[in-house]
């Protein structure tokens, strides 16, 4: 992608546009991480709160059992799973990357370190790119902002399409597992 | 529902204290480990965006909407929202300022614009989350991720266009 990108700027005679672009890309990859800075620790402690009280345990045996059904090898990865999914349905999105990578960690643990994306993993990233939202606040902020009589209308199809979006990821995801299996 | 997740906190809070664990030295031990996470995120995160943006900014993003709009208008989605389907999965916030663009241009109560809004609100940075994630614990082969992550946010897009066809309008 990034060559492709190289080669347009340099055939439109301007190799210097695209020293700067990847600047600016590299330049919002650090001011995100910084403005994310926040939120990781506020949510990565409150989970080790939670850790340390005994309640992910506790929230890890009683989903482990449903989440098995989808992926068999869950393990201790229930729990920041729930989380974040959870989070990304409240409309929690910056809490639910750092109990998102936690359940990837927890998910590679599962699996003995792999380097490759084990069934499980490409479940939840599945699952994750569905985007079930209760209320998607930032779409309803801009709706808001933009002068919208109704913003809310949107909410019910969304939150429809977004089932939809996961069905068809889980049922994608097991058709790819089978033909994974047969090879 | 604004006030349910800091009462959430609240009362875990409470919780712990009673189950003898200090709270406040919990919170640190936790936080601790966010600045590696993102120490180590952030090289993938870098390389990401930087490729992101060359894509768009080069003009290699507009032809390959110009190229694609005809399919996706086969698939139901209208040609002023191409740009924003294909924009989508790579970057949430060239996506949330482009459906600002759209709202403005169409009308926030207008088909488009309740369908761009219903598009975004049902798909993911797909491309973000998973090379995000994937990087972070050094997991190079995604193998059907990515696909899967396409059909699953196709079938949002497609089916949030349809219907918003039926229900609002």
């Amino acid at each position: 992608m990034a060559a492709v990108g190289i080669m347009l700027c340099c055939l439109n005679g301007n190799g210097t546009d695209a020293l700067t672009y990847m600047l600016e890309g590299a330049d919002s990859a650090a001011t995100l991480s910084l403005s994310l800075a926040g939120s990781y620790i506020l949510w990565m402690g409150i989970m080790n709160i939670a850790k340390r009280a005994g309640l992910i345990e506790t929230l890890s045996r009683l989903m482990r059992r449903p989440l098995r059904l989808l992926m068999p090898n869950v393990g201790e990865a229930a729990a920041p799973i729930t989380l974040n999914l959870a989070a990304n349905f409240f409309g929690l999105g910056n809490a639910a990357t750092p109990f998102g990578l936690e359940a990837m960690r927890q998910l590679n643990k599962q699996a003995g370190g792999v380097d490759f994306c084990t069934n499980e993993m490409c479940m939840f990233l599945a699952l994750n790119s569905s985007a079930i939202e209760m209320l998607p606040t930032t779409v309803l902020a801009i709706r808001t902002a933009c002068g919208s009589a109704d913003p809310y209308s949107i909410v019910l199809p969304t939150l429809v399409s977004s089932v939809l979006a996961a069905i068809a990821a889980i049922a994608a995801c097991k058709l790819f597992e089978r033909g994974a299996g047969r090879r | 529902m604004t006030i349910i997740i800091p009462i959430i906190i609240a009362a875990l809070i409470v919780y712990a204290a009673i189950k003898k664990v200090n709270p406040y030295d919990a919170f640190a031990e936790g936080a601790a480990e966010a600045v590696p996470t993102i120490l180590h995120v952030l090289p993938y995160l870098g390389a990401m965006l930087m490729a992101i943006n060359l894509f768009r900014r080069s003009g290699a993003m507009d032809a390959l909407t110009t190229t694609i709009a005809p399919a996706m208008n086969f698939i139901g989605i209208p040609p002023a929202l191409a740009p924003l389907a294909i924009l989508r999965p790579f970057s949430g916030s060239a996506a949330l300022a482009m459906l600002q663009d759209v709202l403005i241009n169409h009308g926030a109560d207008s088909f488009i614009g309740c369908a761009a809004s219903v598009m975004v609100g049902s798909t993911e940075t797909i491309f973000y989350t998973v090379s995000l994630y994937c990087g972070c614990i050094g997991v190079s082969k995604t193998r059907y991720a990515i696909p899967v992550a396409l059909i699953s946010g196709i079938v949002g897009a497609v089916s949030g266009v349809l219907l918003v066809r039926l229900l609002c309008f």
